[in-house]
């Protein structure tokens, strides 16, 4: 780059490192929803340790983008845009920060389950799905905010609702499972656990993708009812 | 050029000339008169040129030819000749980038350019189906960005390359990539993405072999060892005795005959092509019901069905082998009183040779595990009926030998069907 535009180029590569920390970081919730969704369908109980670890990097990363958008805002003043983009940034971060707290409780009731001797392989079907759709908000989410891609964007605040009404009947299911035989109730309730944590996994990607919509529309689309949109 | 000179002297001298007599010898203003006029018409003629190049030269399209008077048309057309070339060349060296374009894109591996920031340059259509980018929108992101696997962020910040990167992705569910980055050119990357799926599938395929290999043979070595052991230090009386003795030699049986199927298996698939000696299948089904109504002792109805005229071409021990071996398996997983069926169709496309039992079924998730090699439904069951777990890894390998295809279909509890589908280059019709 030319050295007559360096300020606002150290300006710019200061947004995209930025902005790199903060798709890292997602690739590590990533990691961790899929960890959770192998440790409840195969049962690897091990992978609950590296999820536990893995947070662990991921509340590193937050605290260090936090720091970072802070600076930037600070030092640089941003307008337009490229606030959008800080502002969006350090609330994106934090929906990220808490579904990687979610996949940590799936793998906490995972091992709840199979340390009581159970298997919840018997309800896998469903859960299983909603959670790879709930995988499959997140990454697209974050390919959103990776493009700018506002359309991607409004595309996985739709697939949110299939994932919602998902969980719904989920539940539906479960309340049958228990009324039907009480013996269940103990799973029922650790498998009522997960599939919350992943309905919530579902509602932290739509929560990113709100931000996308923000730092590239400039319109918060939050709280709207969906007509709206 | 050369003679250009010399002529536009020549012309003004030739002016001065007229001019200079008319100055002379009449009043000399109009002897400069005319001389100014002289020299201004060649003036004209070369504002007049000098435009027309002008206007073309803004737009130098080849359509819009370049034409100019005397000394300037030679002048034109070289340039003219000039640009059509190089816009020949060009429009050839883009052809040539797009062909090359083009070859990367149908290559089988993944190929994304990176510059010395890593971020994307170029990627081909492989690429973008292995690793979910899109070249339209991913230009100049940094790859992170979008393969956001902590592994693969890692592997780059690490700036060690010596060694590929076996990546599983969570983000097409089984896909397991190999990636090479390769520095090249100044300052830039070439990433290289094999898909591994399929050889990490073979690899542990084969340690699932060896394991099971290892397994089928210890559990009746165990059987052995342990009745040697009581044998060693027990008195039984002789009855007793003979009854443990029975045990031992059905299991050193069960031994030879996995041993006996491994030999079969290896001697297949490394035996030459089959040969092509005609088998006579009109014999051979007859053999094969006896065979099975001698397996069943009479518990089930064995049904022989059987469709236009021809013969098979092959050898006949393998082809005979695996008949009867998905003959044995009808009649051993279907309980008595039920029915088996062996059937011969020959049309013009090919013949089947199929069989058809009405027994326990399968379970649609194992059939397509069904011909894998120690593959089994159910551990026990199979074992109980005599089974090695070889069996139909040795059919589908002599079918395949053959060119044949085996095909499953089976509904739990309702049966299933074991069809073994010839080409018409195996078949020969009438029997001939």
């Amino acid at each position: 780059m030319p050295d007559s535009q360096h300020v606002s180029s150290q300006f710019d590569e200061d947004l995209s490192r930025l902005r790199s920390h903060v798709l890292q970081m997602g690739g590590l919730v990533e990691t961790q929803v899929a960890a959770a969704i192998d440790a409840y369908t195969n049962g690897e109980v091990a992978s609950v340790k590296s999820i536990v670890e893995t947070d662990r990097r991921v509340n590193e990363l937050e605290k260090a983008i936090d720091d970072d958008c802070a600076h930037i805002i600070a030092k640089r003043q941003p307008t337009a845009s490229d606030l959008r983009l800080v502002l969006g940034i350090s609330k994106i971060v934090t929906d990220l920060e808490r579904a990687g707290d979610e996949a940590k409780k799936i793998a906490k009731g995972v091992r709840r389950i199979y340390e009581g001797g159970h298997l919840p392989a018997q309800y896998g079907v469903g859960i299983r799905h909603l959670a790879e759709a709930a995988l499959n908000l997140v990454r697209q989410a974050l390919d959103a905010f990776a493009r700018l891609d506002a359309e991607q964007a409004k595309t996985v605040i739709r697939l949110d609702s299939d994932v919602d009404v998902e969980f719904k009947s989920i539940i539906r299911q479960l309340i049958t499972h228990m009324m039907e035989d009480p013996r269940t109730i103990t799973t029922s309730i650790d498998i009522i656990t997960i599939a919350r944590a992943i309905e919530r996994i579902g509602d932290h990607a739509k929560n990113v993708s709100e931000q996308v919509i923000y730092v590239v529309e400039g319109r918060d689309i939050r709280h709207i009812k969906e007509a709206a949109k | 050029m050369s003679s250009y000179l010399p002529r536009a002297l020549l012309f003004a001298l030739l002016t001065a000339l007229v001019a200079f007599p008319l100055g002379y010898f009449g009043k000399p203003w109009m002897g400069w008169a005319l001389f100014y006029i002289g020299l201004s018409v060649q003036l004209a003629y070369h504002y007049r040129n000098f435009s027309r190049l002008e206007r073309w030269s803004r737009q130098p399209m080849l359509d819009a030819s370049l034409e100019g008077d005397g000394e300037w048309d030679s002048v034109f057309r070289r340039l003219y000749s000039h640009e059509k070339e190089l816009l020949a060349k060009i429009e050839q060296r883009e052809r040539d980038i797009a062909r090359l374009i083009a070859a990367v894109h149908v290559m089988n591996d993944g190929v994304v350019l990176l510059d010395g920031f890593f971020q994307i340059q170029f990627c081909n259509k492989t690429a973008e189906r292995q690793l979910g980018l899109d070249s339209h929108t991913d230009r100049g992101l940094p790859i992170s960005n979008i393969v956001r696997q902590p592994e693969f962020i890692d592997y780059i910040d690490r700036r060690d390359f010596t060694r590929p990167l076996i990546l599983r992705l969570e983000r097409y569910f089984e896909r397991v990539l190999s990636l090479y980055v390769i520095a090249y050119a100044e300052d830039s990357w070439l990433l290289q993405v094999k898909d591994v799926t399929q050889t990490d599938k073979l690899d542990r395929m084969r340690r699932d072999f060896v394991a099971n290999v290892s397994h089928e043979l210890r559990t009746p070595l165990t059987v052995l060892a342990g009745f040697l052991e009581t044998l060693q230090e027990i008195d039984f009386d002789p009855d007793e005795r003979q009854r443990y003795l029975s045990l031992m030699a059905e299991q050193s049986k069960r031994m030879q005959s996995i041993v006996q199927d491994l030999l079969t298996l290896s001697s297949i698939e490394s035996a030459p092509p089959p040969e092509n000696d005609l088998v006579d299948m009109g014999s051979l089904l007859d053999k094969l019901r006896r065979d099975a109504e001698a397996l069943s002792d009479g518990r089930h109805q064995i049904v022989l069905e059987s469709q236009g005229e021809g013969d098979l071409r092959g050898c006949e021990p393998e082809l005979v082998s695996a008949f009867a071996n998905l003959v044995a398996n009808a009649v051993r997983y279907t309980p008595a009183g039920g029915t088996v069926t062996l059937s011969w169709k020959v049309a013009p496309e090919g013949a089947e040779f199929a069989v058809r039992d009405t027994g326990i079924g399968i379970d649609p998730k194992h059939i397509p595990r069904l011909t894998e090699r120690f593959y089994r439904v159910d551990r026990g069951r199979s074992r109980d009926a005599g089974g090695t777990g070889l069996g139909l890894a040795i059919v589908k390998h002599s079918l395949s030998r053959h060119q044949a295809t085996l095909e499953i279909t089976s509904k739990l509890g309702e049966g299933s069907c074991f069809a073994a589908r010839f080409p018409a280059s195996r078949v020969a019709i009438g029997g001939g």
